[in-house]
Order: C-alpha cells, then sequence, then structure tokens
C-alpha cells in the first residue's frame, strides 16, 4: 500500500518535471517522457495490475493537462501498463537489453498514436519529417534517461517492498 | 486474477472511447474536472517552475556577464516597445489612409488594457505548442482572449480556471488566424504547422490572386477575424507563389514572435464582439 503511495506521488512529480521544467531548458532539443518510463518500468517490474494502475493515472493526468477530448490519454496509457505488466514473466533484474527494447517499443507506440490520432486524420501524411523531427529525438532522450532512471526505480520499489512486508508482519 | 485485469483494462478501454466520444462533440462536461485539478496542480507548477528557474538561472549566470544580461534586457525591451510602437504607427497610417472616409478607427492593440502573466508549464511534446499561465477567471481571464508579447501576437486563450489559463500558440498544427497584410488589408490566413515551424515559419495562404500582397509585407490580425482582435502584428510575408487553382496565393509568414523561449505574456482582456449578422 505504501508502494503504491509514493509511486504515485513519484508519478505526480514526474509530471510536474515533465512540463514545469524540461520544456524551459533551451539546450534540451526533445525533453523526455517520464510518465512513459514510469508507467513501463512499474508495469515490467511489478505486474500486470500495478502497470494498469499507474498508467491509468499518468493518462488521466496528461488528459487533464492537454486541451481536447477527454480520454486520449487515459487509453494510451492504460494500454502501455497492461502491455508491459504481460511482460512481466520475463523480468529479470540485472537484464537491460529487454527493459530498452520495451521503452523503445513503448515510446514508439505512444509517438505514433499520437500522429495517427492528431496529425494523419487531419490529412498529414509527411510521416518522415514526423519520425526525423519529433519521434527519434524523443525516444533517444527518453532512453538516456531511462537507463538512468531504471536501477533507481527498480532499487527504491524493493526497499518500500522490505517496509510493506516488515509492516504487514508486525 | 488474470481474465478481472483483462475485464478491467476492458472496461476502462471502453469507458475512455465512450468519453473520447463524448468530449469531442462536448468539451463543457469535463471542464469543472480539469479546473479543480488544475487549481490543485497550478501551486506545485509554480514551485517546480520557480525552483527550477532559479537553479537554471544562476548556473546561467555565473556564465555570462552580469552587465551584459542587464543590458541585453534593457535593448529587448526596447525593442519590443518600439516594434509595437512602429507596427501602432503603421496601424494607424494605414488604416488611416484607407479607412479615414469610411469609419474612424480609435483603437489600436496598444490601448487595450492588458494582463501580465508568467509561462509556468509547457506541453513536454513537441507535437502541440500550449502552455499555461498564472493568472486565470481570478483576474479577468476568460476563453478566446488574445496572448501578446515580445511585440507580437503569440495565442489565444482555450481553457480558463481559477488561477491558470491555458494558451494555445498560434504555431500549433491546428491553429487558424485569419489575417491581412497591413498595408493594403488584403485578407489571408496564417496557419500553423509543425513542419513548417521547423524551419522557423507558418503558413499564409488563401490570398487572392490579384491581391496586392508583397514580400515582406507586415500581416496583422484582421478585422473580420471572430476571435482576434484586429492590427495585431503577426509576422511578414515571404515566398508568395500562385496556388495550382490560380486563384489564390500562398507562402510563408515569418513571426516576430521566438516561440521557443516564452516566459512572460501579456493577455488583452477585451474579447472580440461579433454581431451575430
Amino acid at each position: 500500500m505504501r508502494r503504491i503511495i509514493v509511486n504515485i506521488a513519484f508519478i505526480i512529480f514526474a509530471f510536474a518535471l515533465q512540463i514545469c521544467i524540461f520544456p524551459f531548458i533551451p539546450f534540451l532539443y526533445a525533453s523526455p517522457n517520464l510518465l512513459i518510463i514510469l508507467t513501463f518500468t512499474y508495469g515490467f517490474s511489478l505486474g500486470v495490475e500495478e502497470g494498469m494502475i499507474y498508467g491509468l493515472i499518468c493518462g488521466i493526468l496528461m488528459d487533464l493537462y492537454v486541451a481536447g477530448p477527454f480520454g486520449f490519454f487515459t487509453f494510451l496509457f492504460l494500454w502501455i501498463g497492461f502491455i508491459n505488466g504481460k511482460l512481466s514473466t520475463y523480468f529479470y533484474e540485472e537484464y537491460i537489453v529487454l527493459p530498452v527494447a520495451v521503452c523503445t517499443v513503448s515510446e514508439v507506440m505512444y509517438n505514433v498514436f499520437i500522429y495517427i490520432f492528431k496529425f494523419m486524420i487531419r490529412d498529414k501524411f509527411n510521416i518522415v519529417f514526423y519520425l526525423e523531427n519529433i519521434i527519434i529525438p524523443e525516444v533517444v532522450i527518453t532512453l538516456i534517461f531511462t537507463l538512468i532512471l531504471y536501477r533507481f526505480l527498480l532499487w527504491y520499489n524493493k526497499k518500500l517492498r522490505v517496509l510493506d512486508s516488515r509492516g504487514i508482519n508486525r | 486474477m488474470e481474465s478481472r485485469n483483462k475485464f478491467v483494462l476492458l472496461v476502462l478501454s471502453i469507458i475512455s472511447i465512450i468519453l473520447i466520444g463524448i468530449t469531442s462533440f462536448n468539451d463543457s462536461i469535463i471542464s469543472p474536472l480539469r479546473q479543480a485539478v488544475g487549481i490543485v496542480l497550478l501551486p506545485v507548477q509554480s514551485g517546480v517552475n520557480t525552483a527550477g528557474r532559479a537553479i537554471y538561472d544562476s548556473i546561467e549566470e555565473q556564465r555570462k556577464i552580469h552587465s551584459a544580461i542587464t543590458e541585453n534586457i534593457e535593448l529587448n525591451k526596447k525593442i519590443d516597445e518600439l516594434t509595437q510602437e512602429n507596427t501602432r504607427l503603421m496601424a494607424d497610417s494605414g488604416e488611416l489612409a484607407r479607412l479615414r472616409e469610411l469609419y474612424k478607427l480609435d483603437e489600436s492593440y496598444s490601448d487595450y488594457t492588458k494582463v501580465g502573466a508568467r509561462v509556468v508549464a509547457k506541453d513536454s511534446t513537441k507535437w502541440f505548442s500550449t502552455f499555461t499561465i498564472d493568472k486565470g477567471s481570478d483576474d479577468g481571464i476568460a476563453v478566446d482572449m488574445n496572448v501578446i508579447g515580445y511585440g507580437g501576437l503569440i495565442g489565444i486563450v482555450t481553457d480558463v480556471g481559477k488561477n491558470y489559463a491555458t494558451v494555445r500558440s498560434i504555431i500549433d498544427d491546428i491553429s487558424r488566424v485569419s489575417a491581412m497584410s497591413l498595408r493594403t488589408g488584403s485578407l489571408c490566413r496564417v496557419d500553423g504547422n509543425l513542419e513548417q515551424y521547423n524551419e522557423g515559419r507558418l503558413i499564409l495562404k488563401d490570398v487572392k490572386s490579384d491581391a496586392d500582397v508583397n514580400e515582406g509585407d507586415m500581416i496583422v490580425t484582421s478585422n473580420v477575424s471572430t476571435k482576434y482582435l484586429p492590427n495585431i502584428l503577426i509576422g511578414y510575408a515571404r515566398d508568395l507563389k500562385d496556388d495550382s487553382s490560380r486563384l489564390t496565393k500562398s507562402g510563408y509568414l515569418i513571426p516576430v514572435v521566438n516561440f521557443d523561449n516564452i516566459s512572460e505574456v501579456l493577455v488583452i482582456t477585451k474579447l472580440k464582439e461579433v454581431s451575430d449578422q
């Protein structure tokens, strides 16, 4: 329980960082998608159920912030959480290649989803441009942040799990 | 367990799809919720923003010589003032020549009352160009108010909460502004376009092929726009060419505002009044 509260607090903090700090740093060409990192790490390491909870929270936050139809990001993040949760059977802590692949796929999925439903739908077909200028930079910077954050997230979730189980035993 | 997760996923997916459907047509259902969250989030945003900027600024200040910064700011302010003044004067004289006989225009946009606001949050993806400012309905801001700064038009308010407002800049891919050439009054349209903005420009289109719009003409918001107040400078026309239909011309517009580092904006607290006729 404590883990879920801490993780939700972390999501809100990451959301604030993502919309208040990164876009204002002038030398960053793209900003990392912290919410994707959190959703996929949690889903991947903690399973379907928590993946979906955190995905849902991230999605609702995004939907509330971005104007336009509500539910778009909720749907997207929910599925990212679910799919990554499904992959948790292949989760080994030392193994870094799979999470990196999973992160890339999640990011590409996220951006392609936005592209299809917000741009292609309005007859903007130059996908190469969007790939080169938006999707790839964002994927790369998110990957860099994943490599930094992934270990940390796993480490503190392990800590929290130990704390939680101690709380139950007492 | 397994099937329950799938069931939950399915139900939530269907709910969000239904919500997308409903809110595509009617955004107002969700706005109380958005506002409530906005009110809670704004202090967080302001805090993180101030802290982040403080850290960044201290690094930045060490790198630059202090006097150069202050001088730069002063000069920039002067440039802004002068560009604004210049547009106002050009607007005045252009208007005067064309419309003196028809009607008296006693407003130019430096006369509008404005509210200054700070940008506290931006969309982090490059897909959208929207940002949040720290003034809301409490400060008299309402949806569809024009946002200006740095000598030109920046965007329009799309969403208002008690203490915050969301602004969509004119470079956003779905932005459309009805505009005109300041010199001749020929109407045109300025479209935001993600692909073109990468080259630092917007799209200028729907110029009648016989209209007198030249390279480098000042493009301002038009009188006939439903949401934008007239005579706000947007930018300069560039590379106008005939369209394949030969009925219209289109080209590019170089904006006066540098949208990459907007930190303070002015919101004009006067809405364009459009008669129903």
